[in-house]
């Protein structure tokens, strides 16, 4: 029994789980108020895209879609819409990251900065295919950057620790 | 050795204070973010607390205005109307704000009361001010308020029209109709009939009785005539009569609209105003009221915001109102919630 949740605790998802719990927490309280130009800084999906930059694209769209869905319980929206959207974020990023050669910590800053763009961009579409009206416009373009630009500074630090709570359990001994 | 009043220790005083004064200056602009950062630290809930409260006060007095209007005007369409639905008698549960959403696209707040306290979704969330929204989401000790704000957000309202100048032309019986007499009067005084309401009197009808003031006595200068056979008015005559402007015609006009939410960074809008002759044009600063009905999330006449743009449209098409709302939802603090119903999602008891 106790090999079992020792087992579960090193499995890397759950490690995820609860790196994205306290990521959550922190965007529900410190950056929720933090609204530099009116725009509530998202780092759940920087968590998303930090993910992919950490363990490439397949990694990145599970531990997207996780990190998603820890967000979807504390938001209003269609749950899994945020899922679905840091899925394909975190792919995007896994993605990208592989077409680099020789990345250095620039790159995966704006990799990270595009990525979390992206994903501002995807989710007012995504909420409008689920039948949310008048989100879509060009203050969407706005938050994006916005977004993307506060990313940028934080993606580092994210990735690092996306990377190591990705690590395998065998490693991680 | 301190003489008071000596010139010599004054003058030694004076000069420090020369040299020593710029020093200080320096010393108080560098040291000056330690201190506010200590100061934010200590005092930080106190001023938080005194913000919201000063907030407050500022919502409640500007909704207090734009309520004032839209009570004066209700006022004369009681008395024309003898009686109106009003929001007495309708309970309510007043929560605190305790987070708003982290999303960039969603305008929501939480607040700390839920289920437990009577709450369901649909109703009806407001401040001081006036409305804010709706309750979305319900659970034990929480609910989410979608604000006006939101894309999602619509509901049925009411735009009470400030009446025009009226102009009134009167011909006295048996003069040529050249000799018309035209006053323009710029007020809004209105002289009622004397009437007597016959509240308590067996066999009324609530809503239907309006007894003339023919039971009274008559007025200095009034004169009391058979009806029928003398007086301007008499069957088969010609009516050149006095022309009177009836009292009901200074009444704030209406017209009901759909409220919609366009996003944070826009005023919500009211669409579907029909532009019809006797509303007349809408006017800037016109309150904009709920509407309420069988089927609408919320009673009539909770005070919204008032009109601050219109977008006219051409053709059959109805102008477009911009508003802005009474509350300012940028700082909720205290909320109440009606714990209202409308008739048609009232569960009927076997």
């Amino acid at each position: 029994m106790i090999e079992r949740v020792l087992l579960l605790a090193e499995n890397r998802y759950a490690r995820l789980i609860l790196v994205g719990l306290m990521v959550l927490s922190l965007q529900t309280t410190v950056f929720n108020d933090m609204r530099p130009f009116g725009v509530c800084l998202q780092v759940m999906v920087l968590l998303a895209a930090s993910a992919g930059l950490a363990r490439g694209s397949d990694v990145g769209a599970i531990a997207g879609f996780i990190i998603g869905l820890l967000y979807d319980l504390v938001l209003t929206t269609p749950m899994g819409l945020c899922a679905a959207v840091f899925a394909i974020v975190g792919y995007l990023a896994g993605v990208g990251q592989s077409l680099v050669y020789e990345p250095t910590w620039w790159t995966r800053m704006l990799l990270g900065s595009i990525a979390s763009a992206i994903g501002m961009i995807l989710l007012p579409i995504a909420s409008t295919v689920t039948g949310a009206t008048g989100i879509l416009n060009v203050r969407v373009l706005f938050v994006a950057l916005i977004v993307g630009l506060f990313n940028a500074v934080l993606s580092v630090p994210a990735e690092r620790l996306c990377r190591w709570a990705l690590t395998e359990p065998a490693a991680v001994r | 050795m301190d003489l008071r009043g000596s010139s010599v220790i004054n003058f030694t005083r004076s000069a420090f204070g020369v040299v020593f004064r710029p020093i200080e200056s320096a010393t108080k602009v560098v040291t000056r973010p330690l201190g506010n950062a200590w100061n934010g630290i200590t005092h930080y809930n106190e001023v938080v607390e005194e913000n919201n409260r000063l907030n407050d006060l500022v919502a409640f007095s500007e909704g207090s205005t734009i309520s004032a209007i839209a009570s004066v005007r209700e006022a004369q369409e009681l008395l024309s109307l003898n009686g109106l639905p009003t929001l007495a008698g309708i309970s309510s549960c007043t929560a605190q704000v305790v987070g708003q959403s982290p999303s960039n696209f969603t305008q929501t707040v939480e607040i700390n009361r839920g289920s437990e306290c009577g709450l369901k979704v649909g109703m009806p969330v407001l401040n001081a001010a006036g409305m804010i929204g709706k309750i979305t989401d319900v659970y034990n000790k929480r609910s989410v308020v979608m604000l006006l704000t939101d894309p999602g957000y619509s509901l049925a309202v009411k735009v009470v029209n400030i009446p025009a100048p009226t102009t009134t032309t009167t011909a006295a019986p048996g003069t040529v109709v050249g000799d018309t007499t035209t006053t323009t009067s710029t007020t809004t005084t209105t002289t009622l009939p004397r009437v007597t309401t016959t509240t308590g009197i067996p066999g009324f009808v609530p809503g239907v009785t309006i007894a003339t003031s023919s039971t009274l006595a008559p007025l200095p200068g009034e004169v009391t005539v058979p009806v029928g056979d003398v007086g301007p008015n008499q069957p088969g005559k010609s009516t050149s009569s006095e022309i009177t402007v009836p009292p009901g015609l200074d009444v704030p006009l209406r017209e009901t609209g759909a409220l919609e939410g366009r996003g944070i960074s826009r005023t919500p809008i009211v669409r579907f105003i029909e532009n019809q002759p006797r509303f007349g044009a809408v006017r800037i600063g016109s309150p904009i009221i709920s509407a309420g009905g069988a089927t609408s999330l919320a009673p009539p006449d909770i005070v919204i915001g008032s009109v601050s743009r219109i977008v006219n449209r051409t053709g059959t098409l109805g102008p477009i109102l911009e508003v802005t709302l009474a509350a300012n939802l940028k700082n909720l603090n205290f909320v109440r919630i009606l714990l209202y119903q409308p008739s048609s999602e009232r569960v009927v008891a076997p």
